[in-house]
């Protein structure tokens, strides 16, 4: 069986690095992007099974990145998840109705991260505590 | 013709000038007669009776006209007339009005207080008048003073176009009107200054209204102006504000003067210095200009004078040291404002009053506003920071835990504890940038409570399980205790858990290994009420209220202390969003127990409530106002009390009779039995009658509050040392 393989699209090098090692190392085939026209760029040329995206990324910000891989190749049954530093409800709320699958807010726990990857993927979203 | 005829002639001319004396004697007779019963006759309009009295005398007298002159300052005016008198006649006095001096008999007959007469104009050298005597052609006049207390209301004048003198008795017959007039004006006077008063009282009061409900300076300003213009019967003014910075005036409101004129005045400079407005201010009183042709004319006065305005008045607007303008009225005819100064000047204070509330009223908003750009940017910048920080505390804390979780191989105790302590901090910091951002929300009035249902056990379960672990490593016990008939509650479970998991951490983090902390789930009415008590070293009383401000630990001293020191704040900012008290009870050596209460989440609970807080005394506050109950409620926070609330007068005969409290904190008015009642009654059953009772309330009757039996009485509004105050001497607390 191949690796599924997870798009990162994230602009702090040291969080895109991290989140990358820890998918790695639990068997993951990942892909990064540092913006949202990179993160387009590289879905495009390696359609992956899941996206997790930051919410605020330089240019074009998370939700328009989400509008416009919906738009493109990405099928409709691929999870994207939301990443963001900003914990407030409306935030949630906004992710959600912005046609976002998930949501996990930072800092992400490395422990928790593949499990969650894994509910995701499996279609079962897995609840932010 | 014979001796005969002509004594029969001479007889006959006897008798016809008899005749004619009777008929005057009857006329006059009548004439008085109509007039006295038109005098007695209530309601009757006096004007309608002075012009009686003009064509009687004119009549009776044989003069061509008969005039009406009231005195107004130094000068006589037309007031009435028999009519066939010419318009520039008229016109001619209203602009030039007679003089109290020799110049007219109008002036003599009041300067000398009799009845004067010229028999021809022509022929009297001190007569001045001749601008008048040419538009009207009389020649014989004779005037005479009506006199009130010794002074001078009005001049009665006739006059003849020939050279006729009036003889004794026509002389006489004007002097009798005279009197009459005079009781006519008197009667006038009184109404007149009886409505007068009204219309003044009625002015000022619907002025000092506006000023008191309106911030609208403007709005305010016209319809003072508009008021004193038309009190004082003047034709116009206006109310120049003054500008420090230019050391001048400029039209703020006006009132009768024409687009023209206010443009004109709008495009004057109105100096400080050289004007009579500015000197009015200056000089801090009124200053008139009785007639404009006769004064040297500045800017402002000349705008005036163009327009054809005759006489000013300028009345500063003060307040303290300071110059807020001054208002200005202004007639189209010439004399003194003598009589009507005083209330101007109580509208210039109105003015006054209405200025420095607008500019308070603008400076507040300005204020406001700059605040509110202030926190809108301290917000903001918060809220970025917190995201700048926690980016890279990502970091920290993931790679870490990459490495304690030997994601990538083994590492040594050495290492392994270090990357404990790397971790440790990353979260603590990450704990305190939420809690900065919480704390800055709800100071910027941005948290927002989102009430769901939620199980109140579960929720405190889930709290619990987050410091289980610490718990148990230092064998401390942790109890969960939720009272019957508590189950689900609408709240907003994220902040109820925020408050919960603060409180049960401090808990565990002050209490000494082998300890114990429980908490508690119990209902006050409609209350639901949480407790969180430990066996740690406890808290002394001079620390206990200061534990709850920003970055206080207290003494409490434990060796591995950690917390942000914003907990408590933040908790009990959260726990006043919803309305409720957040509290602590301890003893140093005899643990802590913290508590808050979620107001009104519970369904009513026939059942006697189960006691909350065990052994803490009781507090019932009663009021129909649920302001004052929940401000009564906010005193008592962070005290060793519990309150219990009542709405009515029946309902706090129950809670006492029910609860026994410590001391009834009690509002007079109270719908279905009120606080006389309920005290006359608590003081009546010797079951209850050792409950001090303290009246809190805004019926000032303090004695018959005292005579029921009430122990302390507080009017209403009450400041907590009040409150306190009182309990304690009440012995409560």
């Amino acid at each position: 069986m191949t690796a599924r393989r997870v798009l990162v699209v994230e602009d702090n090098p040291l969080n895109l690095k991290l989140i990358r090692d820890v998918l790695q190392i639990s068997g993951y085939d990942v892909i990064e992007a540092q913006s949202g026209e990179e993160g387009l760029r590289v879905a495009q040329q390696n359609p992956p099974d899941l996206v997790l995206m930051d919410l605020q990324l330089p240019g074009i910000d998370g939700t328009e990145t989400l509008r416009r891989l919906r738009q493109g190749t990405l099928g409709p049954n691929v999870p994207v998840v939301a990443v963001t530093a900003l914990a407030m409800a409306e935030d949630k709320e906004a992710a959600a109705r912005a046609g976002f699958d998930g949501y996990l807010e930072k800092p992400i726990s490395v422990r928790a991260l593949p499990g969650q990857i894994e509910a995701f993927l499996a279609g079962r979203p897995s609840v932010q505590p | 013709m014979g001796e005969r005829s002509e004594r029969t002639t001479r007889v006959s001319r006897a008798s016809t000038v008899l005749n004619e004396q009777l008929r005057d004697a009857r006329e006059q007779s009548a004439a008085s007669r109509e007039i006295l019963a038109a005098l007695g006759r209530a309601g009757a309009d006096p004007e309608a009776i002075l012009d009686t009295i003009l064509e009687r005398a004119a009549h009776l007298c044989r003069a061509q006209a008969a005039t009406l002159y009231i005195p107004e300052g130094d000068v006589f005016r037309l007031s009435r007339d028999t009519g066939k008198i010419p318009e520039e006649f008229r016109k001619l006095l209203l602009d030039q009005p007679l003089a109290r001096n020799r110049s007219s008999t109008v002036g003599r007959a009041a300067e000398e207080m009799r009845t004067i007469q010229i028999p021809d104009v022509f022929n009297d050298a001190e007569y001045g008048r001749k601008d008048l005597q040419s538009l009207a052609g009389y020649r014989t006049l004779l005037s005479t003073p009506m006199i009130l207390q010794n002074e001078v209301v009005g001049v009665l004048s006739m006059w003849r176009t020939n050279v006729k003198p009036f003889n004794p008795r026509e002389c006489e017959l004007l002097e009798e009107f005279a009197v009459q007039g005079a009781i006519v004006m008197r009667q006038d006077s009184l109404r007149r200054a009886l409505t007068s008063k009204v219309d003044q009282l009625e002015a000022l009061r619907e002025v000092g209204d506006t000023v008191g409900s309106t911030l609208d300076l403007d709005e305010v300003l016209e319809q003072i102006v508009n008021n004193a213009v038309r009190l004082t019967k003047t034709d116009g003014g206006s109310i120049m504000e003054y500008d420090e910075s230019t050391d001048s005036f400029h039209v703020r409101a006006a009132y009768g003067s024409s687009a023209e004129l206010l443009k004109q005045l709008l495009a004057t400079t109105i100096d400080r210095r050289t004007t009579l407005v500015g000197r009015a201010a200056t000089a801090r009183r009124p200053l008139e200009v009785p007639d404009l042709a006769e004064t040297e004319l500045d800017p402002h006065l000349e705008a005036l004078f163009g327009d054809g305005w005759r006489s000013v008045l300028a009345v500063p607007i003060l307040r303290g040291d300071r110059i807020l303008g001054v208002l200005v009225i202004r007639r189209r005819s010439i004399g003194s404002f003598g009589p009507h100064v005083e209330l101007l000047e109580t509208f210039a204070g109105q003015s006054a009053l209405a200025i420095v509330n607008a500019r308070l009223f603008g400076e507040l908003q300005t204020k406001t506003k700059e605040l509110e750009i202030a926190s809108h940017h301290k917000s903001e910048f918060l809220a970025s920071m917190s995201h700048e920080l926690r980016t890279p505390l990502n970091a920290v804390i993931g790679f870490s835990e990459v490495l304690l979780d030997r994601m990538f191989g083994e590492i040594n105790e050495r290492q392994d504890e270090y990357l404990r302590d790397i971790w440790n901090s990353g979260r603590h910091l990450l704990e305190l940038l939420n809690e900065i951002l919480d704390l800055s929300k709800v100071e910027a009035g941005q948290m927002v409570l989102e009430p769901t249902p939620f199980s109140v056990g579960s929720a405190l379960d889930y709290c619990l399980a987050m410091v289980r672990e610490r718990a148990t490593l230092h064998a401390i016990t942790v109890t969960v205790d939720v009272a019957d008939g508590i189950d689900t509650i609408e709240a907003d479970e994220l902040r109820f858990k925020q408050v919960v998991l603060n409180l049960v951490t401090n808990a565990v983090k002050f209490t000494p290994d082998g300890g114990g902390v429980s908490v508690r789930a119990s209902r006050e009415g409609t209350d639901l009420i949480v407790t969180v008590a430990d066996t740690g070293i406890g808290v002394p009383v001079e620390d206990q209220e200061r534990i709850f401000e920003s970055f206080q630990q207290g003494r409490r001293g434990a060796p591995k202390e950690e917390g942000t020191g914003l907990g408590l704040t933040l908790s009990r900012r959260i726990v006043w969003l919803w309305g409720g008290r957040i509290w602590l009870q301890s003893a140093p050596g005899n643990g802590s127990t913290f508590g808050f209460s979620i107001p009104g989440v519970l369904q009513a609970d026939s059942e006697p409530a189960s006691p909350a807080g065990e052994d803490l005394p009781a507090m019932l506050l009663v009021d129909d106002d649920r302001a004052s109950l929940d401000l009564n409620s906010a005193y008592l926070d962070g005290l060793p009390a519990r309150v219990l609330r009542a709405k009515d007068g029946i309902e706090a005969l129950e809670s006492v009779r029910r609860e026994r409290p410590a001391a009834v904190v009690l509002e007079v008015g109270l719908p279905r039995l009120d606080g006389w009642q309920v005290l006359a009654e608590l003081k009546a059953d010797p079951a209850t009658t050792a409950i001090p009772v303290v009246i809190a309330t805004d019926v000032d009757d303090r004695s018959r509050g005292l005579s029921l039996g009430a122990d302390a009485y507080l009017r209403k509004p009450i400041r907590r040392e009040d409150l306190l105050e009182a309990l304690r001497q009440v012995g409560a607390l």
